[in-house]
């Protein structure tokens, strides 16, 4: 690696693999500016003869698509802020404070995580009935923190193994309660973890797929991931080039919130392991 | 923390704090799950969840049914072979992306992408790319002379097999460079440093330094990422809907078959707590395995 | 049946109290609305898999006229989808939260919810509708009661019509296929790359599995006995099997991962010289591949030999008021709406020819016709709609057949699409598939 041969080489085969591992998004990209009749060319083109902007504007003025947006970040917003708050307490609780059948709720937590969502589906559908509330984004809310939780909360555990006890003590010697310490000096450490937690829960929210299926189907409560689908794919059409417009627009909102965040994302796993 | 003496008279408020957590996960997963096993003990009409008891007979009918085995099979192949991808892949990739190349921070990001694009929007693009008529995939092996005619990458096997093991490793991997690329830079310099002087090679450096060090994310993200894979509907669904026959049929798609198109909840509920119980002996095994790892690597 | 009966104690006082908590909460929510006593308004769900843009128009200005006509009601259209509607149907009824109407399901899942004792009557909407103005027969599927209907047909189709190019069959010098024999030949003269001689679905899919269906019937077969006895272990079945593979090699190699969606654009992109759809064609060409619209046109699709008769398949896309929906008079009323020849020609012609009208009425009338894509396409028209008035399918086999309220079941187990794929792909041994079928129907139809 010390010659500048050796780093030119490695810098392309290390820009091969990325460009390789993100042509699905070229392609969704290039396809999404194609016209529509480009699209069934036998062979297929690469770069557009043509480039038309006209799926964005149909996506967003024609149809319910701008709608959905709006349920999903709603959901996603939420779903990671109720998750999030529940997970840092819960695991702050498991790994700073002792009592009885601490070690064991750890694993209970994961092995209630086993289940496969679709056998969930009709037990969370009834309970939400029994809620009054079925069939609005803030059910798929409760639906996604089945499987969020577990997540955050082994993420979070073990972001805060990695932190110190003696920052905690020396609070506590200063005279600050639990709590105070907790959110004095326990917080500001844990935050790159909160973050990149935040992140991994928002993005299983934005990205869900079979509970947004069952659970809702008005309008006003269905998130992207359904809504495109019902909207651009059916029986007897599949819109590619709206389906690609809406892709790349979709993907937009994650890529934003990743450039800004990702010194936290990558620094998110600390030291901890698996203390079961 | 063990040697707090403070803790004891804190339990309350530790108790506190972890209930909302208790509360929920009573809520929204043990009331499902103990209606999960409730119902396997009948045999349901899913619309009207109406139907009567037949004890164990639905897990009678499973054991003898083909089916039920190949589908379980199915879900082990996809697991091992898509996680071992993911955990090869991710490992890689974060080795590669911790050193210094030009467009670091843009290559992080694009590398990242597969895993924060919906599932079904990955599905739909990557059968776009398949494509046998309009595909690119196949135009350009057909350019290269790699083959002679369009390539039926998702009907038929083993291809089918294969392509949703490939989908499923390029979509979680960024996972696992997430995870390792955190761990990599916290590795101090010095015992990079210190292997050099005693001249050890790159490779003998990799496999003494940084594994060790990696060992313990790898540990959590092994055991994140396999239930998750274990648990896998929408991209199998979604691109192959378990076929051709039933060679690409993981156990959440037979428990969805059997939920909604055949309307045997009991049936589904059984296979669902079949899968739970494969998976929890797994996964107790790991973390044994895994404890008594750490005990020796730290004596 | 009558260990249902016994035993259903435990599924229903579960479900009596779901459905009573859920209630309670439902009006406890109500209670907190500041809802004027005087202002009643009542609120209709409409739900439908049918969402195509066009579509959605239509049912909009159906909408309106019903509240204009009707002060106080509010309808308001959820959309479902094809691959949902199972299991939200499920999660309806179980939780007791059904919508008021629901269209555009296949029949034969209309007739398996009627058999759970699911729907409400529907004979009050078909005599607000009238019963001279539907085609002969267009409802006798849903008469699974004698007396009785489950719901009505909210259109036809003919899912089968073989689409040809007449511009590539005047080249190679070919007249219309009527015989699985001239298809063959027909294809293998038409393909030449990059065009594929045909688009049949090899997937494990309800495609694959209805093709299928419709095979047997053109081999002069039938899946079932008239009283519904299983009937695959026969030569028809086994023709429709050796045929269905024979066509293997004039199918793209994707086609074993092909559906509707699929086989259409192969058919539509020019990438296929035959096809096989309804009506949608005419819509999807105009709109994606306007160069080859003046050499299309469809006819049944051929049978074994001239003397058996076409078969076509219809899914009788239905109309259906869940038992316990409320506001039943107005429901009532708004599912009789929906044929108000206004509203109904438009939803007609939101796809031209794909759902073809259930009412005689409103096929003759001049509203219907006057459709660029209806009059330019004429005579196909015509042969489509002759074909799905005539038309059955799994749920219905043939006119002397009983209702079969397990056929969604069976399409949705796959039996017949892992048939296709055990015979063509994994060539399995004849014997070996056809008795398997027919120990999976066995079993199905016990169930």
């Amino acid at each position: 690696m010390k010659t500048l041969a050796g780093r030119i080489a490695f810098n392309l085969f290390a820009w091969t693999v990325v460009l390789v591992t993100a042509f699905p998004l070229i392609w969704m990209i290039l396809t999404s500016v194609k016209p529509q009749f480009e699209l069934f060319r036998i062979p297929p083109t690469f770069w557009p003869e043509q480039i038309t902007f006209e799926h964005y504007v149909r996506l967003i003025y024609e149809t319910p698509f701008l709608k959905y947006m709006r349920n999903s970040l709603i959901l996603g917003f939420t779903t990671t802020i109720v998750v999030v708050v529940v997970a840092t307490l819960g695991a702050h609780s498991l790994v700073r404070f002792r009592y009885p059948g601490r070690e064991r709720l750890a694993q209970m937590v994961l092995f209630t995580y086993l289940l496969p969502s679709v056998v969930l589906i009709l037990p969370l559908y009834l309970m939400m009935v029994w809620l009054g509330i079925a069939n609005t984004i803030f059910s798929l809310v409760i639906a996604y923190t089945t499987f969020a939780l577990p997540y955050a909360l082994w993420l979070l555990r073990s972001f805060m193994q990695g932190i110190p006890d003696d920052l905690e003590a020396a609070a506590l010697v200063d005279g600050a309660t639990r709590m105070e310490a907790f959110v004095d000096v326990i917080l500001p450490q844990a935050l790159p973890g909160i973050i990149s937690t935040s992140l991994f829960t928002f993005i299983l929210a934005w990205n869900e797929y079979l509970y947004a299926l069952v659970l809702v189907n008005t309008d006003e409560a269905r998130p992207l991931t359904t809504g495109v689908m019902s909207m651009l794919v059916s029986a007897f059409n599949i819109e590619w080039s709206l389906l690609m417009a809406a892709s790349v627009m979709m993907s937009l909102p994650l890529i934003i919130i990743f450039a800004f965040l990702q010194k936290y994302l990558t620094r998110g796993f600390g030291a901890g392991g698996v203390k079961g | 923390m063990s040697g707090n003496p403070l803790d004891k008279r804190y339990a309350v408020l530790g108790a506190m704090l972890i209930a909302p957590t208790v509360l929920i996960f009573c809520a929204v997963i043990v009331y499902p799950l103990v209606s999960a096993l409730y119902l396997s003990l009948f045999t349901i009409f899913t619309p009207t969840l109406r139907g009567s008891f037949i004890g164990l007979g639905n897990y009678a009918y499973l054991v003898n049914s083909p089916e039920f085995w190949r589908s379980l099979w199915n879900t082990l192949l996809w697991t091992v072979c898509t996680l071992t991808l993911q955990i090869v892949f991710g490992v890689a990739a974060a080795l590669m992306l911790h050193q210094n190349i030009v467009f670091r921070s843009l290559a992080r990001s694009l590398i990242l992408f597969p895993y924060f694009v919906s599932t079904v929007v990955a599905v739909l693009v990557w059968r776009w790319l398949f494509n046998d008529l309009y595909g690119v995939m196949n135009h350009l092996m057909l350019m290269a002379g790699l083959i002679k005619m369009p390539l039926d990458w998702l009907g038929s096997m083993p291809n089918a097999m294969i392509s949703i093991i490939l989908v499923g490793a390029w979509k979680y991997f960024p996972f696992v460079v997430i995870a390792v690329l955190a761990r990599l830079q916290t590795i101090p310099d010095a015992l990079y440093e210190a292997a050099k002087i005693d001249g050890a090679g790159a490779w003998s450096r990799f496999v003494d330094i940084t594994l060790p060090q990696l060992r313990d994310v790898l540990v959590v993200v092994v055991l994140l990422r396999a239930i998750w894979d274990f648990k896998e509907f929408d991209l199998i669904y979604l691109l192959t809907g378990g076929g051709p026959i039933i060679a690409t049929q993981t156990l959440p798609l037979m428990v969805y078959k059997d939920a909604f198109g055949l309307n045997d909840m009991g049936r589904a509920s059984a296979v669902a707590v079949s899968m739970m119980l494969v998976m929890l002996s797994f996964m107790v095994l790991y973390l044994k395995l895994a404890g008594r790892g750490e005990r020796e690597s730290q004596p | 049946m009558s260990k249902t009966v016994s035993q259903s104690g435990h599924g229903v006082s579960r479900r009596a109290v779901l459905a009573g908590m859920g209630a309670a909460g439902s009006m406890a929510a109500a209670g907190t609305m500041p809802t004027p006593a005087t202002a009643q308004t009542v609120t209709l769900r409409w739900w439908s898999p049918q969402t195509a843009p066009a579509q959605r128009e239509a049912y909009n200005f159906q909408i309106q006229t019903f509240e204009a006509a009707n002060p106080g009601v509010k309808v308001n259209f959820e959309a479902t989808s094809d691959e949902g509607y199972p299991a939200q149907m499920a999660a309806a009824f179980a939780s007791g939260q059904v919508p008021n109407v629901v269209t555009h399901l296949p029949s034969f899942a209309v007739s398996s919810y009627w058999q759970n004792g699911l729907l409400e009557p529907f004979n009050d909407v078909i005599n607000m509708i009238g019963p001279q103005n539907f085609f002969e027969g267009a409802n006798r599927i849903y008469e699974v009661t004698p007396g009785q209907f489950a719901g009505t047909g909210i259109g036809g189709s003919a899912a089968n019509m073989m689409w040809l190019r007449s511009d590539l069959m005047r080249e190679a010098g070919l007249t219309t296929p009527r015989t699985w024999d001239q298809l063959r030949a027909a294809c293998q003269r038409l393909q030449r790359a990059p065009v594929f001689g045909a688009p049949l679905p090899y997937a494990r899919n309800s495609m694959t599995s209805l093709i299928f269906i419709t095979f047997v019937h053109g081999a002069g077969g039938s899946i079932f006995t008239p009283d519904l006895q299983v009937n695959v272990e026969n030569d028809a079945f086994r023709n429709a099997l050796e045929f269905y593979k024979s066509m293997r090699e004039f199918c793209p190699p994707g086609a074993t991962n092909y559906s509707w969606g699929d086989s259409l654009t192969a058919f539509v992109s020019g990438a296929t010289a035959t096809g096989i759809y309804t009506g949608r064609v005419l819509a999807n060409v105009a709109q994606q591949n306007p160069r080859i619209a003046d050499f299309i046109s469809c006819q049944p699709y051929p049978t074994i030999s001239t003397s058996v008769p076409h078969w076509t398949f219809n899914d009788f896309p239905s109309v259906m008021i869940p038992k316990g929906a409320p506001n039943l008079d107005v429901t009532k009323r708004f599912a009789a709406h929906l044929f108000r020849a206004d509203g109904y020609i438009r939803q007609l012609h939101a796809a031209p020819g794909h759902v073809l009208p259930v009412l005689k009425t409103v096929y003759e009338s001049a509203a219907y016709q006057e459709n660029a894509l209806i009059k330019k396409y004429a005579a196909d028209v015509q042969i489509m709609s002759q074909q799905a008035s005539a038309g059955h399918n799994l749920g219905w086999e043939t006119v002397r057949h009983k209702p079969n309220t397990k056929a969604g079941q069976i399409v949705a187990s796959h039996v017949f699409a892992e048939a296709v794929q055990r015979y063509v792909g994994a060539n399995e041994p004849m014997a070996q598939v056809v008795s398997g079928v027919a120990r999976r129907l066995e079993e199905l139809m016990r169930a």
